[in-house]
């Protein structure tokens, strides 16, 4: 796997959150594209050994950046890194945007708000009505949700927003000919239940990686009839493909 | 390749059971996906798949991969399309170098079968079996348990596959008594080494994480011994590898008796055309071929 090394332009704290951005004079970022990302150096000390898959947050004026939560010690040198971090090209599939599609409704759970932003950007840019529903846990991951004018918040422990998950922050999502998620397995089930089977449903899933480029087989999520791959296959996919 | 000889003006070339490569490196199986195939354009001098097995196989749950300490564990369960699926795919793998193809089944007749099919295809320049899966007819000891069990299926596979280049790849462990088994059962060059069995748990749920094999530069120093003990056994060439991760990496597995070294687990970190580059700024300084290197410690 190629890494590249690009300069940082931005780091500010969202919260509980970092938002990190970094000049990419390659290819476009598409909504629902991700990287493996980790601190400069990393290759070297061998610890953490492995790079970190993130989805673009954003893409303007050639900065992409990325949304991501202290977990461990990669994310933890990431966190810390001032002057350059070492990333991959944009991997794996992202959104399908239906122009014809009518409205759509996004639904993000905690970190998994990142891909919104840029596919809020792209369907705006697009002329595509949209709702955006957004869940955390509490008033320190909430924060990032000021990115996101005219969203509607829940918040588990009730400090912002209403009181529960995103779903009992969202309407009938029946009625939406389109709608996107990303966040927690669970919660993805429980959106491709609340969604139906009619129109176009698209789950962004977050699974550990080891590659990032399909060779290794780690990210795998079920599917009928066995597990494919979320970093080739995915990290987006038709909510009817996966067996949950 | 050619080019790259040129532009290093080093001789990378090696000579493995009369197959010319031109390069010394070669993925360890179940590391290098079709999707990646671009990246490594000119960098290998062979092309080895993930390993195939007679039916599809769905693989195991997740989670199957996990981080340690300059490495990873990984338990992926031999997730494949079946042979004829894979044979009818084998052409993905055309990067204009030899393809090894490498196999495994739960029995002996299993190891056998797989051979006598992919050694009849003109596309196949040498199987490598994967004996580190369990052998079914023996209460799930691996293929690799013990010498007899070694010499077992290689002789079933050399019977099966006459003409065509045989690897055995083995576990670190009594690998000098599998390699002799192996050797003598007809094993025309042995792989040494695969992942070592280990164990990942994650405290905070007090569960088990990942029970499976341990890949990376971890395993650096247990894979060269493995190497170098073997080396000195054999007559055989030898496919050497675990945890390469660099240029130097690459000749030290040379040194220590290796004709040929496998890259793994560090393509996901990095460029293996880096680690080839490396190789070549070794050679360069040190005034040999990549062909010299082999066995050359002082």
């Amino acid at each position: 796997m190629k890494f590249h090394t690009v300069e940082i332009e931005e780091r500010r704290e969202l919260g509980a959150y970092t938002l990190l951005s970094y000049r990419w004079p390659g290819e476009k970022v598409e909504p629902g594209r991700f990287v493996m990302a980790r601190a400069a150096g990393c290759p070297v000390t061998l610890d953490p050994f492995l790079a970190r898959p993130f989805s673009f947050y954003d893409f303007e004026d050639g900065a992409a950046s990325l949304l991501f939560e202290v977990r461990g010690r990669g994310t933890a040198l990431l966190d810390r890194a001032t002057e350059t971090i070492e990333v991959t090209a944009p991997l794996g599939r992202g959104f399908e945007i239906d122009v014809s599609g009518g409205r759509a409704a996004l639904l993000g759970g905690g970190i998994g708000v990142a891909p919104l932003k840029i596919l809020v950007r792209e369907l705006a840019a697009r002329g595509i009505a949209h709702d955006v529903f957004l869940g955390f846990l509490d008033n320190r991951t909430v924060a990032v949700a000021a990115d996101f004018p005219g969203a509607t918040v829940a918040t588990m422990d009730g400090s912002a927003g209403t009181h529960g998950t995103v779903l009992d922050a969202a309407p009938d999502l029946t009625a939406y000919p389109t709608v996107y998620a990303c966040g927690p397995n669970a919660m993805l089930a429980a959106v491709k239940d609340a969604a139906g089977p009619e129109g176009l449903r698209q789950l962004s899933v977050e699974e550990r990686m080891g590659c990032g480029n399909g060779s290794c087989n780690g990210c795998v999520v079920p599917v009928d009839g066995g597990y494919v791959r979320s970093c080739v296959e995915g990290p987006v996919f038709r909510a009817e493909a996966l067996a949950w | 390749m050619v080019v790259r000889e040129r532009a290093t003006g080093v001789d990378l070339s090696v000579e493995l059971c009369g197959i010319t490569l031109s390069t010394p490196l070669v993925p360890a199986s179940g590391t290098l996906a079709k999707e990646a195939l671009g990246e490594v354009d000119g960098v290998y001098g062979a092309i080895l798949p993930k390993t195939t097995t007679p039916a599809a196989r769905v693989g195991n749950p997740p989670p199957r991969v996990a981080e340690t300490p300059a490495g990873m564990v990984n338990s992926i369960g031999l997730q494949n399309p079946g042979v004829e699926r894979f044979m009818e795919d084998l052409d993905a793998f055309d990067l204009g170098v030899p393809i090894f193809v490498s196999v495994a089944g739960e029995t002996v007749r299993d190891f056998a079968a797989l051979c006598e099919r992919v050694s009849g295809d003109g596309r196949v320049a040498a199987i490598e079996l994967n004996l580190s899966c369990p052998n079914v007819e023996h209460g799930g000891l691996t293929f690799c348990a013990g010498p007899a069990a070694v010499e077992d299926v290689v002789a079933a596979c050399r019977a099966a596959a006459p003409t065509k280049p045989l690897f055995a790849k083995l576990t670190h462990e009594g690998v000098v008594g599998n390699a002799r088994a192996a050797e003598s059962a007809g094993a025309d060059a042995l792989t040494v080494m695969n992942t070592i069995p280990a164990l990942t748990i994650d405290a905070k749920r007090r569960s088990v994480l990942v029970r499976g094999g341990l890949s990376g530069p971890a395993v650096k120093p247990i894979a060269l011994k493995a190497v170098h003990d073997v080396a000195r056994t054999v007559r055989v060439p030898i496919l050497g590898g675990g945890g390469v991760t660099s240029g130097v990496d690459v000749a030290e597995f040379m040194l220590a008796g290796a004709t040929v070294v496998q890259v793994g687990t560090a393509s996901f970190v990095r460029d293996p055309g880096e680690i080839l580059a490396e190789f070549s700024a070794y050679l360069r300084e040190a005034g040999m071929g990549a062909a010299e290197l082999t066995g050359a410690l002082r």
